[in-house]
Order: structure tokens, then sequence, then C-alpha cells
């Protein structure tokens, strides 16, 4: 709470030297206080809103990294000659330990968006999540892939 | 000059989405089933789309346009994978793997399909 | 080459480019096989055909466009989901009357 007032007060003070009060322009002025209160933060603001946030960073930089190789590995995968050699399709069930609803639309919702993956179906009981693979090489190198990267930011992040 | 960068980059994203859009129809025609072809649409739709949005907000120049479209793309990468997950379920649902080539199945084991698709 | 030209120049490129894409597309509707398939060929074409409208607010320069842009991308996702609730109830009703 302390800290997002903070970040508004950063942001008004910011367009009112700009004197220009455009959405853009105020959060181009939030996004340099959070920046501010960030290096400053000992001082500032509790630290577990910090940790928080910069994990949701974290997870939304790997994100987009993430988004851009999937797509320039699927548009490799369509220009090869051969196309079903290239292939090696299958559904793989993926023990679930996230429990909320939220948390995993999120994950079910990354997975989709990441390099050959993509979600398929939820088992009734929340346990499972079945994904399906475009390559699948080493089935339990790839639930060990998953559960180690997106799933633990994930969990960070809601924590 | 930031005008003049802000310019080209725009226009680098406009022509990059165009090509992923392009890659992803293309990969919706070549790749041999439902599930793969899911694959194409959802990633390279969603990026394509999405770099497209981000380039108009590049070169519009007005604050209120790039947030709508800079919205707008977030709004996109959000439903994409929704669409792909619910087509994907129903079809599984619906019998559509026992059409399909693939290497293990862990999902039909644990859930027999109830009906069949229609052709 | 002034920054309007080009601007002008690769919007008409991507708008070719968007163009060849929509048609590939629409052979995959066309050919289907099965009716999942033909929702996923839609639901890329309106993906698609917004970029298509983007393209044109960028070239004509009327941001107008844009909005008419992202509401198709709202309309696109709303009938894949329609389309799949569909396919559900119908395998749903299937299961009822074996």
């Amino acid at each position: 709470m302390n800290l997002a007032l903070t970040i508004t007060g950063l942001a008004l003070a910011w367009a009112a030297i700009n004197g220009n009060f455009s959405p853009l322009n105020l959060l181009f002025g939030a996004a340099i206080g959070l920046l501010t209160s960030m290096l400053l933060r000992k001082w500032i603001a509790h630290p577990r809103v910090m940790r928080r946030l910069r994990r949701i960073v974290s997870l939304a930089l790997l994100f987009f990294w993430e988004l851009n190789v999937s797509a320039v590995r699927v548009a490799a995968i369509v220009m090869t000659p051969n196309i079903r050699a290239a292939l090696r399709p299958g559904i793989v069930a993926f023990p679930l330990k996230l429990t909320t609803d939220r948390e995993i639309t999120l994950l079910a919702n990354l997975i989709t968006l990441t390099p050959g993956t993509l979600s398929v179906d939820v088992s009734e009981d929340r346990r499972t999540l079945y994904v399906h693979v475009l390559n699948l090489k080493d089935r339990d190198a790839l639930v060990a892939e998953i559960a180690n990267g997106f799933e633990r930011k994930v969990q960070e992040v809601f924590e | 000059m930031t005008a003049l960068l802000a310019t080209v980059l725009g226009c680098i994203l406009l022509l990059l989405g165009s090509c992923f859009a392009l890659l992803g129809a293309v990969g919706v025609l070549r790749l041999p089933d439902l599930y793969t072809r899911m694959h194409a649409a959802s990633k390279a739709g969603a990026v394509g789309g999405g770099m497209i949005l981000v380039a108009v907000a590049l070169v519009s120049f007005d604050a209120s346009i790039a947030l709508r479209a800079v919205i707008g793309a977030a709004f996109l990468l959000l439903t994409t994978p929704v669409s792909a997950h619910l087509l994907a379920r129903v079809s599984h649902r619906g019998g559509y793997h026992t059409q399909t080539t693939m290497f293990i199945d862990e999902l039909a084991a644990a859930s027999p399909s109830k009906g069949t698709l229609e052709q | 080459m002034t920054a309007a030209e080009l601007l002008s120049l690769t919007a008409t490129i991507s708008l070719v480019i968007l163009g060849i894409a929509m048609l590939i597309a629409i052979i995959r509707v066309v050919i289907g096989p099965t009716l999942s398939d033909r929702i996923l060929a839609l639901d890329l074409l309106t993906v698609i055909a917004m970029g298509f409208v983007a393209a044109i607010a960028i070239r004509t320069g009327l941001m107008l466009y844009l909005d008419i842009a992202i509401s198709l991308a709202l309309l696109g996702f709303l009938a894949t989901v329609a389309l799949a609730r569909y396919m559900l109830s119908r395998i749903k009703d299937e299961d009822d009357q074996p």
C-alpha cells in the first residue's frame, strides 16, 4: 500500500513537471518511480512487496523471451521440407503442484505460449495437466523442465 | 531522431509480424494433424498479431492510441491460449486423437473419449 | 526516402503478405477435414484479418481502424469459444442417447 502511494505520487509529480497528463506519460512516470523506489527500497518500501514485484517482472521477462523463441521454432519446423520427420507428437501428463484456479490458469496459458508445448486438459481433481508436445524426446526431462521453470516461478509470484 | 528510430522499429515489427502470421497459416496448412496445427496457429498467430499491434503503437506518436494498441496486444496474448486450450480439450473428448499418430497419449489412457467427431 | 514513404511502403508489403496468409488459411477452412480444423483455421483467419486492419491503419494514418482491429480480435475469440462450446454440447448429446 505504501509503495503504491509512493509510485502514484511520483507519477503525478512527473506528469506535472512535464505539463502532460496523458495516460502514457503517467505510465512512464510510474515506471520511473518504480525504478527509483526499487533502487531506494531499503528506505521506502516493505521488502516483501518488492520481492514479489521482482518475481512478477522476472516471470514476465522469461515469458516474453520464451514466446519469441517458440514462434521462431514453430516457424523453423513449418519451413522444413520433410515435415513429418521433424515431429514426434504426444500428450504427456504433468503432475501439478499448484492448487488454486488462477495459478493453474496462468500456468496453462504460459505453457501454451512457450516452445513446443500446448496444454490440452486438466483432470477433474486438478492434480494433472495434460500437455501436448510437438517434438517429444524425453518425457521426464520435459516434466522436470516445466516444474523447475514456469511452475516454480508461478508459485513464487502467488505465495 | 527518436521519431525516425520509432518509425524504423515499427516498420521492422510490422514486417516480422506479417511474416509470422504467414508462417502460422502455412503451418496450419502443412502440419499433419489438429494438435500440431494448433501449435502453429496459437504461437505464430499470437506473436504475429501482437507484433503488428505493437508496430501501430510505435508509429502512431499518440499516447492514447499507443496505450490502446498495447492493451490490444496484451488481450491477444491472454485469449489465444484460452481458445486453443478449449478447442484442444473439446476435440480430445470428441475422439479426435484416434485419427492422429502420437507416440504417447497419457490423456487417452486416463479418460477415454466420449463421442465421435463429424468428418 | 522520408519516414512517411517508408511507412507506406512497408505497410503495403505487409498487406500483401497478410493477404497471402489469409488465402492459405481459407484453404484449410475449405478442406477441413474435421470441424475442429475448420474452427482452428477460422480463429487464425480472424487474427490475420485483425493484423490486416491494423496495417491499413498504418497505411492510411486513420487510427480509427485500430479500434476496428481490436474489436475484431475480441469477436474472433468469442466466436471460437462459442463454436467450441457448441461442439461440447453436441458431444454431450451423443452421450445421453447412445
